[in-house]
């Protein structure tokens, strides 16, 4: 269940890109916030700026104006390492799902553990247990290339998932997977919303899954245009 | 995250491409051992060098040679001083030993060295030499271990056409063929180059005794290609008062008595004579060493900075190739300082690996030739062929060792930055 403590806020966020001289405004002024506990789907037209949002609220990047606060603290405000120390608190899954091919699942689950200095044996044993959860038991020492789309995506489920993250973080999860297996990943996240109390923050094109979401945001051109709880 | 864990990370990405890797190494392997292959070689020649001048020139004996130029060379490197020296005006004469005996306390003897190149010629032998003209009774009391007679005898008073010859002369191969024996007569033979045409003078000897083998150089002391024929002989044979160089025996062997004498017989000859003592051969020498040393381990070094633009190269290439795995994982939380580490820790796995196979086979490579230039009696000039045993100090394999790994780390230093440098979202976006 949503609670009353934000995860997220962001306050006028603006994102500016340059093109050569030439300034893209990918957003433009974005009020938002997130309570720990939600599970918010962001939904709107390619170039509207979803990547982008999710890509600061992950602190891959930092807002040309405005505060982003990330479990109550300015993104804008914080220094390199400051924001790799931030980002070990947060699970991404990107749209690519972006496994290291030479590795295999336990070793790409390990990796995200390894680095927030986990020990070896620790890590070993958690990964096991992180995959068996995703249904991928009998999968751990497969490399990516060897696994389906929609495993691939379980892994990157996993890893993001490996060192206890506030919230979770997924862009287009199930952009490359058929129907059933986006559902399958779709209940996978229900169950980490309401089961461990993970924050999940999803962005997709597809309504119907967004409406599976407790609340959806809708995206336009750089600006939210609708923010509305779903009935369930 | 963990030191180990960077380490087997940057382990797992050298394995991933292991030709390319093994390639990048080898640039090391072959600088590293070229370096070690040289400075082995050329210090053990310089062992093999020093430890037979240490046996042939005694620490309490200094030599004196007119001129300033301290060491020329002559018939026989440096076994034999040519008889025609520097046009300093200045000549060494044989009765200056007198003076010489006169200037200290410390000097105990003194004796004067008359030298040519010639020829010895038997029934079936004709072999060049060089000819020492020397007071045997003086030469014994300084040489008395080597000027020793293994065959014969040398007279304390001898005639004019006695001769005493060193082992090489009578037995060039030492394998027991000997040509002449104590008794008999050889002709001593030496070209005249003061007249005009030149001429050849001989005369006949009587060999009244053949030294022990002493081996290697000497500078002034008994070679074994020497022959030795009395003062007076060499005096009218060579039809000259002067002489090369005189040997002076001093009481000790302190370097403040060796210096207080080379001060005074310099000053007596108003500073017309150059002065050797051991010492300042042996100093001399490693400076030559030294120089030698930095040359050929600078040229060896500069095949190791072309290594460390390959793996720059490769560095680069691979940092290309693997930006999207940077964005991943940075995206995971990965601080800068351990990217960087990533990148610099493989370099450092390859230039140690290389250093350690570039060491192994530069020592290899400088005992195969060492052997080949041993058998082949390439290194060895007149004075008979002496082996090489090359010396790997500890010096050169823990400096190679750094200097190995402190290549790769400083040409990977500019890709593992940009490595580092790179933003996660921008990583990410790569294609
Ligand atoms: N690095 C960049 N440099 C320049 N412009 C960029 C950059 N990243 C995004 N943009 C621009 O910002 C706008 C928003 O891009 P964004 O990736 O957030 O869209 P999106 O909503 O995720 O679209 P899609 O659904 O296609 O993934 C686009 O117009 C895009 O061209
Ligand atoms: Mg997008």
């Amino acid at each position: 269940m949503p609670t009353n403590t934000p995860v997220v806020e962001a306050i006028n966020v603006k994102k500016t890109y340059m093109l050569g001289k030439v300034p893209v405004e990918a957003l433009r002024g974005v009020n938002f916030h997130v309570a720990a506990g939600d599970f918010v789907s962001i939904l709107g037209p390619s170039g509207s700026g979803k990547s982008t949002m999710l890509n600061l609220i992950g602190a891959l990047d930092k807002p040309t104006s405005g505060q982003l606060l990330i479990d109550g603290v300015d993104i804008g405000t914080l220094s390199d390492n400051q924001l790799s120390e931030l980002r070990l608190k947060i699970g991404f899954v990107f749209q690519f799902f972006n496994l290291i091919p030479r590795l295999t699942a336990r070793d790409n689950v390990e990796l995200a553990m390894s680095i927030a200095g986990v020990s070896k044996s620790q890590r070993r044993k958690h990964a096991v247990e992180l995959l068996e959860n995703v249904g991928l038991k009998d999968r751990i020492n497969h490399k990516p290339a060897e696994l389906s789309g929609g495993q691939q995506q379980r892994v990157a489920i996993a890893r993001a998932l490996a060192n206890n993250p506030k919230f979770l973080l997924l862009d287009e999860p199930t952009g490359n997977v058929d129907s059933k297996t986006a559902a399958e990943v779709l209940s996978l996240l229900k169950k980490l919303n309401t089961e461990d109390g993970v924050s999940i923050i999803m962005v997709t094109h597809d309504e119907k899954l967004a409406k599976q979401a407790r609340r959806t945001v809708k995206m336009f051109d750089g600006e939210i245009c609708a923010d509305e709880a779903n009935g369930q | 995250m963990r030191t180990l864990d960077i380490f087997g990370y940057s382990f797992s990405a050298i394995k991933l491409r292991k030709f390319r890797a093994a390639l990048t190494t080898l640039g090391v392997i072959i600088g590293i051992a070229a370096i070690v292959a040289l400075l082995s070689i050329t210090q053990g020649l310089q062992a093999t060098i020093t430890s037979q001048l240490n046996q042939g020139l005694s620490a309490d004996t200094l030599i004196v040679t007119a001129g300033g130029s301290a060491i020329s060379g002559g018939g026989g490197g440096f076994g034999g001083f040519g008889g025609q020296t520097e046009n300093s005006g200045f000549s060494l004469y044989t009765n200056y030993t007198q003076e010489i005996d006169a200037l200290s306390p410390d000097i105990a003897n003194s004796v004067a060295i008359i030298s040519r190149s010639g020829y010895i010629v038997s029934e079936n032998l004709n072999r060049s030499v060089t000819i020492y003209g020397v007071d045997y009774a003086t030469y014994q009391s300084i040489y008395t271990n080597t000027f020793k007679a293994e065959n014969g005898s040398i007279p304390t008073s001898p005639s004019m056409t006695e001769v005493v010859v060193g082992t090489r002369v009578n037995q060039p191969s030492q394998n027991g063929t000997v040509f002449f024996n104590t008794g008999d007569l050889v002709n001593v033979t030496w070209t005249n180059a003061t007249v005009l045409p030149l001429r050849n003078e001989t005369y006949i000897a009587q060999v009244s005794g053949v030294l022990g083998k002493i081996g290697g150089f000497g500078i002034g002391g008994p070679s074994d290609t020497g022959v030795y024929i009395p003062l007076e002989q060499a005096q009218s044979f060579f039809n000259t008062t002067q002489c090369d160089m005189i040997i002076v025996k001093l009481t000790n062997s302190d370097s403040a008595t060796v210096d207080a004498v080379t001060k005074a017989i310099t000053e007596h000859f108003s500073d017309q004579v150059s002065v050797i003592s051991s010492t300042a051969v042996l100093s001399l020498l490693s400076t030559v060493f030294g120089t030698i040393q930095l040359f050929l381990g600078g040229i060896a070094a500069i095949s190791l900075l072309v290594a460390g633009v390959g793996i720059m190269n490769i560095m680069i290439v691979s940092l290309i190739e693997r930006t999207r795995e940077i964005g991943i994982l940075k995206a995971l939380g990965m601080k800068s300082r351990t990217v960087l580490t990533i990148f610099l820790g493989e370099s450092v796995i390859i230039g140690f690996i290389g250093a350690i196979i570039g060491i192994l086979l530069g020592w290899a490579l400088a005992n195969v030739t060492a052997t080949v230039l041993g058998e082949g009696g390439v290194i060895g000039g007149g004075s008979g062929a002496f082996s090489i045993t090359p010396i790997l100090t500890p010096e050169v394999i823990l400096g190679s060792l750094a200097f190995g790994i402190g290549v790769s780390v400083i040409f990977a230093l500019y890709p593992a930055w940009r490595a580092s440098k790179l933003k996660p979202v921008d990583a990410l976006r790569y294609e």
